[in-house]
């Protein structure tokens, strides 16, 4: 049957910079926010906007992604005509090839798109956190008549140099494209969706694909070579909240937003609610003694100490005497009696031992020190992970087990695989 | 796990009226336990036994529970063969229009009449525990029962419905009585009963053609004298619900411990209906003990030793003692509540007082202004 949207997703990035947190999980499947993972936004933001569609392209870690996503249920994405595709690369006739890279991966599922017969593809990254409507965006697309339309956000002009800058006349039309200029002359930043006519697309692809000096990238080939021919490239102008989590710092940042600034990205909306595949558990437990401050809890919590300004996934278990300061815990993290917590991100089904310090002020000669990829004095655990108790890990540290810790003692007494969901 | 058996929810019971509380829903579409209704329980407790196959009969105001319940999709039950039924008032040409008794039985056996499996579990809604069938089941086959009932202790503090079993040592039931004023044993049905499906397709033709309309379990323990009928005493925690007060009294029970850990934490989890609410907020000047709260909440007063369901907005200065507020109701600035029971939809303007008492709460109806 004919679509006239669909969408495809482009999950299948590692994501390493988010460091051990992307090791065993695509980025788009990481948890966030208590109750979500990064997918959820992009998913959910394709059924409220109507398009029941979506092909999710994975490749990195697929086994958490491929199991949240699933049938596409909690999206309303159980279609018999359409739904949620979880597109893989395959084999075929002529060997078998990894997505090599964005205009590639939608290459190969040409076919797939094919069969709905779209009159429009968007293309959509798994790992933003925004909210977005995709039909007015379609609305803008079809009264300006472009062929393509890019969603733009305006960022601080001292920041512009690090994105791929869309530079467009008055009326939105893009005369020129830069990746990272050195010295941008807009301040409009590409945010990764773009809205094509499929004819045009198609064979854009195909022609990229041919050319053996091409990237096969969006950004860097396709878009130039539309602009080249003399295709109408419009900007759509975007200004709620959008962040791509794509570090530690920023995906701390992001979490804590939801706390600190909750009518930006507003999860109460319920003309807009973002939809998560979540497993079914009692609501949270807050003991007596116990505070909670300033945070963000869901189902099958049980607090018995103190979390301030924290962020909580479901089923996490904070013992007495034990305080968690501007954290983000994923879902099954244990913290037992008297540990400490300031300022960390611990992965899934982590039990942090008793009277363990982790995080505060940096401390450059401890082994898990990772200033290549922790900032801020955020400190990154591992999922699956059992630390010592009385273990001690400064600010700025990242502990998995890759880490060799010759001359220290290791925090990591036990280790279990990190849960798909 | 039990293969091969079906089960029956009685989803109301004409017995039990909660006031204000069951006047919009079936009593077994009450809201229970911060997130659920208390036909999760039942559907949950027979899902996690391996039962695929679920009658659930209601004979009136079941909206509320067809919406929660739907195709069956939270409890796995939404199959091509087996499932969900869901088994109204059977009402036809002739009968429709006619004064009485409605017919709640007929629907009933015509779905268990031609149904496979060899056994079935009927279940009360009144009735919450978190049970596993299949040690019904076991009993059932070393007594070489025909008949088996789940019991508890309950039996000298229960207010009515109660039904007192008199048994002798070996389990078998001698005596069955309905509300009596000077009990004979402390063993209370808990509503729960392990069968072959075909006897009780029979006994159940056998009450349709004495002119009974209603389903009333009790029917099929009082066969004890032509039938061999045991009873199975089940040592977990059970909470009744009879009354307002006991609906109350059950909650307050459920946010401590055993009977938290009991009742919510086994593993065998509560499915329910999936409902996307964002994550409970909790405001830098909330105080909050001892409560179970919900996704969706946004806090900003004083919650102390009280259950918030889904979406429940606590403003600032408000202060909230044994309460129970059900979902999407909106506790305004220095409100002062102690004892209350909110259901849904309700706003307690500011500065409203509200006092109940512990043995008698003051309830505040769906969608209510106050």
């Amino acid at each position: 049957m004919k679509k006239e949207l669909l969408a495809m997703i482009l999950a299948g990035g590692q994501g390493s910079r988010l460091g051990c947190l992307t090791r065993e999980v695509a980025k788009p499947a990481v948890p966030f926010g208590s109750r979500y993972r990064i997918i959820d936004f992009t998913l959910s933001n394709c059924t409220n906007s109507g398009i029941d569609t979506v092909g999710v392209l994975t490749q990195y870690q697929p086994l958490a992604l491929n199991t949240y996503v699933g049938n596409g249920h909690p999206w309303d994405l159980d279609r018999s005509n359409g739904g949620a595709f979880i597109l893989p690369p395959y084999q075929h006739m002529a060997g078998s090839d990894w997505y090599t890279n964005t205009a590639n991966a939608i290459y190969q599922n040409i076919r797939f798109i094919d069969n709905f017969n779209p009159s429009y593809v968007l293309v959509l990254s798994g790992d933003h956190v925004y909210k977005m409507r995709y039909s007015s965006m379609l609305e803008e697309h079809l009264s300006s008549g472009a062929d393509t339309t890019i969603a733009v956000y305006e960022v601080p002009w001292d920041e512009a140099s690090r994105f791929g800058i869309m530079n467009a006349d008055e009326d939105g039309r893009i005369v020129e494209f830069e990746e990272k200029p050195a010295k941008p002359k807009s301040n409009l930043a590409s945010m990764g969706i773009y809205l094509f006519n499929w004819p045009l697309l198609r064979r854009a692809l195909i022609e990229d694909e041919a050319d053996e000096t091409s990237d096969h990238d969006f950004g860097k080939n396709i878009i130039p070579k539309l602009l080249g021919e003399g295709h109408k490239l419009m900007t759509y102008r975007f200004s709620g909240y959008w962040k791509d989590v794509g570090t530690i710092r920023s995906l701390w940042e992001s979490n804590m937003d939801i706390l600190d600034r909750p009518d930006d990205i507003d999860l109460r909306d319920k003309s807009w609610r973002i939809y998560s595949r979540n497993p079914v558990k009692p609501a949270h437990y807050i003991a007596p003694g116990a505070r909670v401050r300033g945070s963000a809890l869901t189902d099958g919590c049980q607090i018995f100490g103190d979390v301030e300004h924290s962020v909580l996934s479901h089923s996490v278990i904070v013992e007495k005497g034990a305080t968690v300061r501007d954290s983000v815990l994923m879902p099954g993290v244990i913290v037992r009696e008297g540990a400490r917590l300031e300022k960390v991100i611990v992965g899934m089904g982590t039990v942090i031992g008793r009277d363990a310090v982790i995080g505060g002020r940096s401390d450059t000669s401890n082994p898990y020190h990772e200033s290549r990829l922790c900032a801020d004095n955020i400190t990154l655990i591992d999922g699956g992970l059992t630390l010592r108790d009385g273990s001690v890990v400064p600010g700025n540290a990242m502990v998995h087990n890759d880490v060799d810790v010759k001359g220290a003692e290791s925090v990591i007494v036990d280790t279990e695989p990190v849960p798909a969901l | 796990m039990l293969r091969n058996c079906c089960g029956l929810i009685v989803a109301d019971d004409r017995r039990i009226q909660l006031g204000e509380l069951s006047r919009p829903r079936a009593l077994s579409a009450m809201p229970f336990g911060g997130r659920y209704r208390i036909i999760d329980f039942a559907l949950s407790n027979m899902v996690n036994s391996g039962i695929r196959t679920i009658g659930v009969s209601t004979y009136n105001k079941y909206q509320s529970l067809m919406d929660h319940i739907g195709t069956g999709s939270d409890w796995d039950l939404d199959r091509k063969t087996q499932g969900l039924y869901l088994l109204p008032p059977f009402i036809n040409s002739e009968s429709y229009g006619m004064t009485g008794p409605t017919d709640d039985l007929s629907g009933v056996i015509n779905l268990f009449r031609d149904l496979k499996q060899k056994y079935i579990v009927i279940l009360s809604s009144n009735v919450l525990m978190n049970a596993d069938f299949t040690e019904l089941d076991t009993f059932h086959h070393d007594r070489n029962a025909d008949i088996t009932v789940m019991y508890n202790r309950d039996g000298a503090k229960g207010g009515p419905p109660n039904t007192i079993l008199d048994m002798t040592r070996l389990g078998r039931i001698k005596g069955v009585y309905e509300n009596p004023l000077n009990p004979v044993s402390n063993r209370s049905s808990m509503g729960v009963v392990f069968m072959e499906r075909e006897l009780f397709v029979q006994i159940l033709g056998d009450a349709i053609s004495r002119g009974e309309s209603n389903i009333d379990i009790d029917y099929l323990l009082k066969q004890y004298d032509r039938l061999r009928v045991y009873g199975f005493e089940f040592k977990g925690t059970v909470l009744r619900i009879n009354s307002t007060q006991d609906y109350f009294k059950e909650t307050m029970r459920v946010l401590s411990e055993p009977e938290r850990s009991d009742i919510f934490w086994p593993e065998r989890p509560v499915f329910t209906k999936v409902k996307d609410e964002a994550p409970a907020i909790y405001s830098d000047s909330c105080v909050v003990e001892d409560s179970l709260i919900s996704d969706g909440c946004l806090i900003q007063g004083a919650v102390h030793h009280s259950m918030l369901f889904r979406g429940v907005t606590v403003s600032g200065q408000a202060r909230l003692t044994n309460c129970v507020v059900f979902q999407d109701s909106h506790i305004s600035e220095g409100c002062e509540l102690e004892n209350v029971i909110i259901d849904k939809d309700c706003i307690i303007r500011p500065g409203i007082k509200l006092i109940g008492q512990a043995a008698y709460p003051v309830v505040i109806g769906k969608g209510s202004v106050v």
